[in-house]
């Protein structure tokens, strides 16, 4: 029986979406290796956040300690060596987050066990675990074989698994903590909100995402327009941001916002996975861009192949005619 | 403040379509211009601004080959002081925790109070090494940081998190940080300063040199192994407007109001 | 880092200035901008030490050289701005979107960020040759980094391409081989990728046959006449060619432009190179034309502030742009259309047109455009 740990993610008191989403695949993956999900539970009263993963796995490994109260990945290191160390599961899923990519790389070195990071899908080949992940900014897929060792290690990527709950009933097994003393060469200060500027892109039913395609701030306003003419909010992917032409408040994606609009219409913007995460949810997504094999066209309704310079001063012009008429 | 700074010379493929090459574990180099990682250079500006800040050193480390001098050049023309490449025919096809160990091994011999790696290559987008790097020499680290304030033996480093939240740590030094892109504003390095900059002298390491032996580098020393690139096929593919801007124009807004969003 | 005057003034020979100020009156920025190049070279005569970055003004000027050409000295205190650029240059600390011009050039050979690969992009399914290695050719169209990626600007080459056919001119292009004539970065401060970018070109251009280029661009004409040191081939702007080809009877048109059209001077046609006539010929030679002259033409004529780096500049001035008040000056005259034969002059008074409130009173239109519009 090959043991599968997840472990769960939760930040402010709260399970992150990931987590069921790692659960979902753990359990996938523990049908064609004759596997069982084991989810990991670290956290300052942890009581909740069992119950809420109770549905989703075999077993659970609950470790209440206030030392892991707020994640600190060298807290979390010493805890899942020592588990690991323990229990010897096959694998061990850790979200590729910002919590989970400061914590698996150290503790691979630490455990000496292979890694792939940034997993979109985990499958069986000829008896192996085979990892698939992406490379060369998502132009590239890339399937990842381990060498023969104890254990391995992969964190998943947000959204790959769509959650689904397994009709399971954890069994629980409360842990001590190994935890002995405070980590007092990395202390965690405090959570610092984004600022909440005079925009809140979550709230709005249409938006107009706006991205390096547009190649120059100048550029900006024509896009606006567009956002105005459809009575939609202007938003942007991360390097626009990057470059200081709009506000963070303005960013949609996995460094961003994560928006869910009747309506997304995205004009220069790649697809690449950290902007489509925080967007893929919208009802209806259409896509301008010049490269017709932009990655966004694999997760838009509509696409125009085209100069957006060309068509969203067309495009302004049409809806403004529509809603005269 | 005594700082390294790891950098990486990538191909700029943003704009470019890839092809997989014919071994099928790389994409085919032809072609593509090739510049330093994006995350790296916002780190070695990190770097630069707190040596302005507070004095120091910079040195440079990257793993590559002689095309790497490049980039190495870009950054001692910015104003790193030393440089060092890690060069070896075995070097090559190593893994993030391999290319970690690898670096480690160039590392342990200097002095520092802080590394800078970039959080993620643009190649191969791992987001490994750094905190790989920080367990082989066995000090602190934290990944994505988009602020980093340096205190008495400490920094204070503002990590990212998803949906715009900040963390904030206060780490003792020295420490790994890997940086996230945005934090500061990269300045320009010229030809002529680049022109200068050869001159400097880079060190190059081999794996003798190093004190590594070729089971811990490279295919041998890596535990993970790429095998069979492919390009993504989109299963799920958006209907797409035909005819000029003013004809898909034309249809699009019709769709739009079809669907009641006009 | 820093500048010393007393070395610019010998590097420059400013000794010779009498502080006449006619530089000043001339320099068209100075309407609406601190920079003041009377008084930079006053400052480097009394020994100052520059600390450029101090400086913002000198990213306003656009190289248009009136400065230099209205000394009754022979000084050129555009120099003196292309000094404290390069200072700026040299210590990185230039502006984001400059940065990014510069590096695009040197990484991918035009400053617009876009791929090698997609330079011939705008040649669609249409037939143009593109000359091999150690091939020959009567004309070498070199189309420019603008006319390659704009999407406006393509239109230039297409039609350029059109005309040349029509004319039965052997010619070629050089394709995906060409590379920015990096007059801009010149223009920027960096020497040392301009002095880079020149090598590799005429390297690439030793490879080929051809006694003449034609440009799009005044830019790239201005670079590969003056700087380039070849002795290989002629450099022409297409105008110069274009005027050639109607004396010589090979442009024939057919149709009218039955509207008044002003002709707006480039700077780096017409101040820096003095090629004022070939494009009024061309231009009066179109078939019911109507030819109005600006009151400021030829070395008077107003600069549209494209020039200088300043596409990649945001102007720090709240003053009504220099391209503005041409536009609204055309327009006052009775102008219909603005011709224009700069891709830069064309995209800013563009531009100028919408910000100006003018949209549908007045077109910009290229004389490229035009001719192809009226030939077969």
């Amino acid at each position: 029986m090959k043991e599968i740990f997840v472990l769960i993610e939760h930040r402010q008191g709260k399970i992150r979406d990931v987590t069921f989403e790692m659960l979902t695949g753990a359990n996938k993956l523990a049908t064609s290796i004759d596997g069982n999900v084991t989810a990991v539970v670290c956290g300052s009263d942890v009581g909740g956040y069992v119950e809420k993963v109770a549905g989703w796995a075999h077993k659970i490994i609950a470790i209440d300690d206030s030392k892991l109260k707020d994640f600190n990945a060298d807290a979390y290191q010493q805890v899942l060596v020592s588990l690991i160390q323990a229990h010897k599961p096959y694998l061990t899923l850790i979200a590729q987050s910002g919590f989970g990519s400061d914590l698996a790389p150290s503790l691979a070195v630490e455990l000496d066990y292979p890694l792939a990071t940034d997993c979109y899908d985990l499958q069986v080949d000829g008896g192996a675990l085979v990892a698939l992940r992406q490379m060369y900014g998502g132009k590239v897929n890339a399937r990842v074989f381990f060498n023969d060792s104890p254990g391995i290690i992969c964190t998943v990527r947000a959204a790959s698994f769509p959650p689904e709950e397994s009709n399971l009933t954890a069994e629980v097994i409360k842990t001590d903590s190994p935890l002995t003393e405070e980590m007092a060469y990395r202390q965690f200060v405090e959570y610092v909100e984004a600022a909440v500027g005079d925009v809140d892109i979550t709230q709005a039913d249409i938006l107009v995402g706006v991205g390096r395609g547009i190649k120059d701030k100048d550029n900006i306003p024509m896009v606006q327009e567009l956002a105005d003419a459809l009575g939609g909010v202007l938003a942007c992917s991360r390097p626009i941001v990057d470059a200081g032409w709009l506000a963070k408040d303005r960013q949609v994606g996995s460094s961003g916002r994560t928006v869910k609009p009747k309506l997304y219409l995205a004009i220069g913007i790649s697809g690449a996975f950290q902007h489509t995460a925080g967007m893929k949810a919208a009802e209806t997504i259409i896509a301008v861009n010049k490269d017709g094999n932009a990655p966004i066209f694999g997760i838009a309704d509509y696409g125009i192949v085209g100069d957006l310079m060309k068509v969203v001063p067309a495009l302004k012009e049409k809806i403004k005619a529509l809603k005269a008429s | 403040m005594d700082m390294i700074v790891c950098i990486k010379r990538v191909p700029d493929t943003a704009e470019s379509d890839v092809k997989i090459d014919s071994s099928g574990r790389d994409i085919d180099h032809e072609g593509l211009a090739f510049t330093v990682n994006e995350a790296d250079n916002y780190a070695l500006e990190e770097a630069l601004l707190i040596k302005e800040k507070l004095g120091g050193t910079v040195t440079l480390i990257t793993m590559g080959g002689r095309e790497s001098d490049d980039t190495i050049r870009m950054g001692l023309a910015k104003g790193a002081d030393t440089a060092i490449r890690l060069d070896d025919p075995a070097f090559a096809e190593s893994d993030g925790a391999a290319t970690a160990k690898i670096i480690a091994s160039a590392i342990k011999e200097l002095q520092y109070d802080l590394i800078l790696t970039g959080c993620m290559a643009s190649d191969n987008g791992f987001t490994q090494v750094g905190p790989a790097l920080a367990e082989i020499l066995s000090i602190p680290h934290a990944a994505m940081v988009t602020k980093t304030e340096l205190k008495e033996n400490k920094v204070r480093a503002s990590r990212e998190l998803e949906g715009g939240l900040l963390e904030v740590l206060d780490i003792d030094l020295p420490a790994v940080l890997t940086i996230q892109t945005g934090i500061n504003e990269p300045r320009y390095a010229s030809i002529m300063g680049i022109a200068k900059a050869s001159k400097k002298e880079i060190a190059l390491k081999s794996m003798g040199d190093l004190g590594l032996n070729e089971n811990e580098v490279g295919q041998k020393g890596s535990k993970t192994r790429i095998d069979k690139l492919s390009l993504p096929v989109q299963d799920k593919i958006a209907e797409l407007i035909p005819g000029t801007p003013e004809e898909a124009s034309e249809k699009l807004s019709g769709i739009l109001k079809e669907r009641g969003l006009v | 880092m820093a500048v010393e005057g007393a070395v610019l003034c010998k590097e420059l020979a400013l000794f010779e200035c009498i502080q006449c100020g006619r530089c000043t009156g001339g320099c068209p920025v100075s309407l609406r901008s601190a920079l003041n190049p009377r008084k930079l070279v006053y400052e480097a005569l009394l020994n100052t030490r520059f600390v450029p970055v101090e400086k913002a003004e000198i990213w306003e000027c656009t190289t248009c050289a009136t400065c230099a050409e209205r000394c009754p000295k022979n000084i050129r205190p555009v120099d003196v701005i292309l000094a404290l650029r390069s200072d700026i240059i040299e210590s990185g600390r230039v502006k984001p979107a400059v940065r990014d011009a510069l590096e695009s050039t040197f990484m991918h050979g035009n400053p617009w960020g876009r791929a090698r690969e997609k330079r011939i992009e705008w040649i669609g399914d249409a037939k143009v040759p593109i000359l091999e290695e150690g091939s020959e050719t009567d004309l070498l169209y070199y189309v420019g980094c603008a006319a390659s990626y704009d999407p406006r600007i393509q239109n230039l080459a297409k039609g350029m391409i059109k005309i040349l056919q029509g004319a039965g001119i052997k010619y070629a292009i050089l394709g995906n081989a060409e590379s920015c004539c990096a007059n801009e970065m010149n223009e920027l401060g960096e020497k040392g990728l301009f002095e880079m970018a020149q090598e590799k070109n005429l390297e690439t251009l030793a490879k080929y046959q051809f006694p003449l280029m034609m440009t799009t661009s005044p830019h790239c004409y201005h670079a590969f006449l003056n700087d380039y040191p070849q002795q290989k081939f002629e450099v022409l702007h297409y105008t110069q060619l274009f005027s050639r080809l109607i004396r010589e009877e090979k442009l024939v048109f057919t149709g009218e432009l039955p509207k008044k059209v002003t002709y707006h001077d480039p700077c780096f046609l017409g101040k820096r190179n003095k090629v004022f006539d070939e494009p009024r010929h061309v231009l009066q030679s179109l078939p019911g034309i109507d030819y109005l002259e600006m009151d400021r033409s030829r070395e008077r004529s107003l600069c549209c502030e494209g020039g200088g780096g300043r596409m990649w500049m945001e102007s720090e001035s709240t003053e009504e742009r220099l391209a503005e008040i041409r536009v609204k000056d055309a327009v006052a005259m009775g102008a219909e259309i603005i011709a224009v034969s700069c891709p830069f002059c064309l995209l800013t008074l563009e531009d100028a047109v919408k910000t100006s409130g003018n949209e549908g009173k007045i077109e910009i239109r290229d004389i490229v455009e035009l001719v192809s519009d009226l030939v077969e």
